[in-house]
C-alpha cells in the first residue's frame, strides 16, 4: 500500500485545458473520492492516475516514485470501469485471472488467487459463466474482483455504481466500504453523486472547471463548504441560499428578510450574532445566508438558542422519515425539514425554529465563503 | 396482413385471392431469375446433338458429365490442353493467401485507428476509404512496374500482393466500422492489465470478431476469385487465374463451338464462391448489420 501525491497537475488538450493544476496528497489507505458534474475533469483526473491519458505538466507519485511517464501495467494500480469493461469471450475465472497472467504468475498461483477473490466477492460458484451470462451486479463484482486479484497499491474507481438500479448501488455501496475497511487500500473514487461521495469517502475533492473548489472531509464539506459551488452541489435537497443585507442590532448583527405568514409579508431580523467577525467588515452590503433545510424545522423541539417564527406553508413533500416544507421568503423557495408526525397536522401558517448557528454566510460577489 | 381478418370469414376469401396473386408474382419473378442459371445447368450436362436438335429450355435427357469432365481436365485454353484443373489450383494458391492477409491486415488496421487514435487517425482512415474508390484500371500500370521492380511478375505471388493491396481499403473499412461498436474501456481494462498491442488483438478483439471476419472473407474471396482483369494483366500462360484461363477456353475453338464444355466451365469457376455464399451467407447479412442494434 502507499501514498498518491498529484502535485499541480495539469492536462491540456490543444488549448484546451482541461484540468488547471491540481494538488492532492493522499495518505497510505485514504479513500479519496473525487465529485463534480461531468465534464469538471474528474474522469481525466483518474484516467491521468491510471496512465491512460498523459500528464501535461505537473507530477503525479505513488509513494516516493514518479509515475508520469510509467506504463499503466506497471504502475501498481487496478481500476473498475464504469461499464465494467469485462473480456466478453472470456469465463469470469479468466477475465480475473487475465492481468496475473499478463504478469507471468504461474497458472496454480493463479488459480488459488482468484478463487480467494472469488470466495470474498461471493461469487465462487460464478467462475465457468460468462460475463454475457451474468447479471449486473454479479458483473460489477467480476469488476472489482479483476481488480482485487492483483493487490495493487492503489484502486481506481469509475462511477463504478452508475449502471446498476438503486437498490443494487446501495448494496454495491456497503461493499465498497467494507471492502476498503478490509485491505485498507488507497483508493480514488470518481463520482457525481455526492451521497456516494459523502458515504464513502475520508475526504472528498470537488472539481469544478478543471479546479478542486474544496478538499475535505465529508463533515467538513457538508457543513463549512467553502463556496456557493460545493454549498449547493452537496447536500439533498440542497442548501437555502437567501440573499439579504447586514444590519446592526442592539444584541450584534443581524438580517432582514421578509417572510409570508397569514397571507402577508412579516419583516424578520435573523440573528447573526454567532457570525459577528465574519459579518462585521459587511454592515449594509449583501450578504448571501446559505441554510440546510434541516437547521430549519418544527419550533418547540430545537434547543433554547434557536430563533422562531411564523411561516406559512406552500407545499409539503413527505420523503418517509422526514417532511420537507417549502416556505416564501424574500419571496423565493425556501426548503424546511420537518418531522413526518409533526409536519402532518399542520396546514398554512406554522411556527419554525431557525438554527442560524449552522448558517454559512457567502459573499454575494466572489461566491465564498465568509469566515 | 392484419390478426383481426382471421377471425371475419366474408373476409377471408379475399385474403387468399390476395394471397394467392402474390405468391403467382413471386413465383414468376423466380423462374424469371432463375431461367439463366437453369438454362447453363441445363446445357452443360448436355452433348452437342442434343444442344443442335432440341431447343434451349429442353430437360436434359440424361445426367451427362462429359462436358463438365473435358472442361476440367481436357479442354484446350490457347494451345495447352490441360482443362481447367490446373487454373483452378493457380486460383486457389492465389485467394486463400491473398484472402487471409488482407483480412489480417484489414483487422489490425482497423483496430489500431479506433483503439489506438494517434492524431490525424481520422485523416488517415479517409484516405485508406478513399481507395475503396479507385478503379482497378487505375492501378495496373504502377503496379506492374512494381511487380517488375519486385521480380515477381507473371506469377501467383504477384498476383497474392496485388489483392492484398488493393483489398485492404475494404477490409480495413469493414473492421474499423466494427471496431468503433466495441467499448474503449475493454482496451482500458486490458492495458492495465498488462496486455499490449498485439495481445489485446489476439486475446480480446480477435475473439470478439467473427461476424466481420466472415464479411470480409465472403467480400474478399468474392473479389479476388472472380477477378479477371488483374489476372489478364499480370499473368500469362500457366500463372493464369481460372477466370482468364475459362475466357481463353471459350475463345479457343477448333472447329465446332462447345457450347456444353463453355457452360461447366462457367459452373466449375462459379462454383468456389458460390459455396462459400452457401456455407456462411447467413453470416454475411448478420455480420454487416452486427453492431446496429444495442444490446
Amino acid at each position: 500500500m502507499a501514498s498518491l501525491t498529484i502535485k499541480n497537475a495539469v492536462k491540456r488538450y490543444g488549448n484546451v485545458e482541461v484540468l488547471k493544476g491540481v494538488d492532492i496528497d493522499l495518505e497510505d489507505g485514504e479513500f479519496l473520492v473525487l465529485l463534480g458534474a461531468s465534464g469538471c475533469g474528474k474522469s481525466t483526473l483518474l484516467n491521468m492516475i491510471a496512465g491512460l491519458e498523459t500528464v501535461t505538466e505537473g507530477e503525479i507519485s505513488i509513494g516516493d516514485r514518479v509515475i508520469n511517464d510509467v506504463h499503466p501495467k506497471d504502475r501498481d494500480i487496478a481500476m473498475v470501469f464504469q461499464s465494467y469493461a469485462l473480456y466478453p469471450n472470456m469465463t469470469v475465472g479468466k477475465n480475473i485471472a487475465f492481468g496475473l497472467e499478463m504478469r507471468g504468475v504461474p497458472k496454480p498461483e493463479r488459480e488459488a488467487a482468484v478463487f480467494e477473490v472469488a470466495k470474498m466477492l461471493q461469487m465462487d460458484h460464478l467462475l465457468d459463466r460468462k460475463p454475457s451470462q451474468l447479471s449486473g451486479g454479479q458483473r460489477q463484482r467480476v469488476a472489482m474482483g479483476r481488480a482485487l486479484v492483483r493487490r495493487p497499491e492503489v484502486f481506481l474507481f469509475d462511477e463504478p455504481l452508475s449502471n446498476l438500479d438503486a437498490k443494487l448501488r446501495l448494496e454495491m455501496r456497503t461493499e465498497i466500504k467494507r471492502l476498503h475497511k478490509r485491505l485498507n487500500a488507497t483508493m480514488v473514487y470518481v463520482t457525481h453523486d455526492q451521497i456516494e461521495a459523502l458515504t464513502l469517502a475520508d475526504r472528498i475533492a470537488i472539481l469544478k472547471d478543471g479546479e478542486v473548489q474544496q478538499l475535505a472531509s465529508p463533515a467538513e464539506i457538508y457543513d463549512l463548504p467553502v463556496n456557493m459551488f460545493v454549498a449547493g452541489l452537496v447536500g439533498s435537497p440542497p442548501m437555502n441560499f437567501i440573499a439579504t443585507k447586514v444590519s446592526r442590532t442592539e444584541k450584534g448583527f443581524g438580517a432582514e428578510i421578509y417572510v409570508r405568514a397569514h397571507g402577508a409579508e412579516h419583516p424578520i431580523l435573523l440573528d447573526l450574532t454567532d457570525h459577528s467577525t465574519s459579518v462585521a467588515p459587511f454592515v449594509g452590503r449583501d450578504i448571501v445566508i446559505g441554510l440546510r433545510p434541516e437547521a430549519i424545522t418544527q419550533a418547540g423541539v430545537g434547543s433554547v438558542e434557536t430563533q422562531s417564527f411564523a411561516s406559512e406553508v406552500d407545499v409539503t413533500e413527505a420523503t418517509g422519515a422526514d417532511t420537507l416544507c417549502i416556505l416564501n421568503w424574500n419571496g423565493k423557495e425556501v426548503m424546511a425539514r420537518v418531522s413526518s408526525g409533526y409536519a402532518q397536522i399542520i396546514e398554512g401558517t406554522m411556527e419554525f425554529a431557525v438554527d442560524m448557528s449552522r448558517a454559512s454566510l457567502f459573499d454575494p460577489d466572489t461566491e465564498t465563503r465568509l469566515d | 396482413m392484419s390478426n383481426s381478418t382471421t377471425f371475419v370469414p366474408a373476409q377471408n376469401r379475399s385474403v387468399l385471392w390476395m394471397r394467392l396473386l402474390l405468391w403467382t408474382i413471386l413465383l414468376l419473378f423466380a423462374i424469371w431469375f432463375l431461367l439463366p442459371a437453369y438454362v447453363v445447368v441445363g446445357t452443360s450436362l448436355k452433348d452437342l446433338a442434343e444442344i443442335r436438335g432440341g431447343s434451349l429450355l429442353a430437360l436434359p435427357h440424361e445426367l451427362n458429365f462429359t462436358a463438365w469432365r473435358h472442361a476440367w481436365s481436357e479442354a484446350c485454353i490457347g494451345v495447352t490442353c490441360t482443362g481447367l484443373e490446373p487454373y483452378f489450383w493457380n486460383s486457389v494458391t492465389m485467394a486463400l493467401p491473398a484472402v487471409t492477409l488482407s483480412t489480417l491486415l484489414g483487422a489490425l488496421t482497423g483496430y489500431a485507428l479506433t483503439k489506438w487514435q494517434f492524431k490525424g487517425a481520422n485523416l488517415v482512415f479517409a484516405l485508406i476509404l478513399f481507395g475503396c474508390f479507385v478503379p482497378f484500371q487505375v492501378v495496373i500500370l504502377p503496379m506492374a512496374q512494381t511487380l517488375g521492380l519486385i521480380g515477381i511478375t507473371n506469377t501467383v505471388y504477384g498476383l497474392i500482393l496485388v489483392h492484398t493491396v488493393y483489398g485492404l481499403a475494404f477490409t480495413t473499412l469493414f473492421f474499423r466500422n466494427y471496431y468503433v461498436t466495441i467499448p474503449d474501456e475493454l482496451v482500458r481494462a486490458a492495458t492495465i492489465d498488462g496486455a499490449g498491442f498485439f495481445t489485446i488483438f489476439r486475446r480480446i478483439i480477435l475473439p470478439l470478431s467473427p461476424p466481420i471476419i466472415v464479411v470480409s472473407v465472403i467480400w474478399q474471396f468474392t473479389q479476388i476469385w472472380n477477378d479477371f482483369l488483374f489476372g489478364a494483366s499480370f499473368t500469362t500462360g500457366g500463372a493464369q487465374p481460372i477466370t482468364v484461363a475459362m475466357n481463353n477456353l471459350v475463345n479457343t475453338t477448333t472447329g465446332v463451338k462447345q457450347y456444353n464444355v463453355d457452360m461447366a466451365a462457367a459452373l466449375i469457376t462459379a462454383a468456389p464462391t458460390l459455396f462459400v455464399y452457401i456455407v456462411a451467407g447467413r453470416y454475411f447479412v448478420r455480420g454487416l448489420t452486427a453492431g446496429s442494434v444495442k444490446g
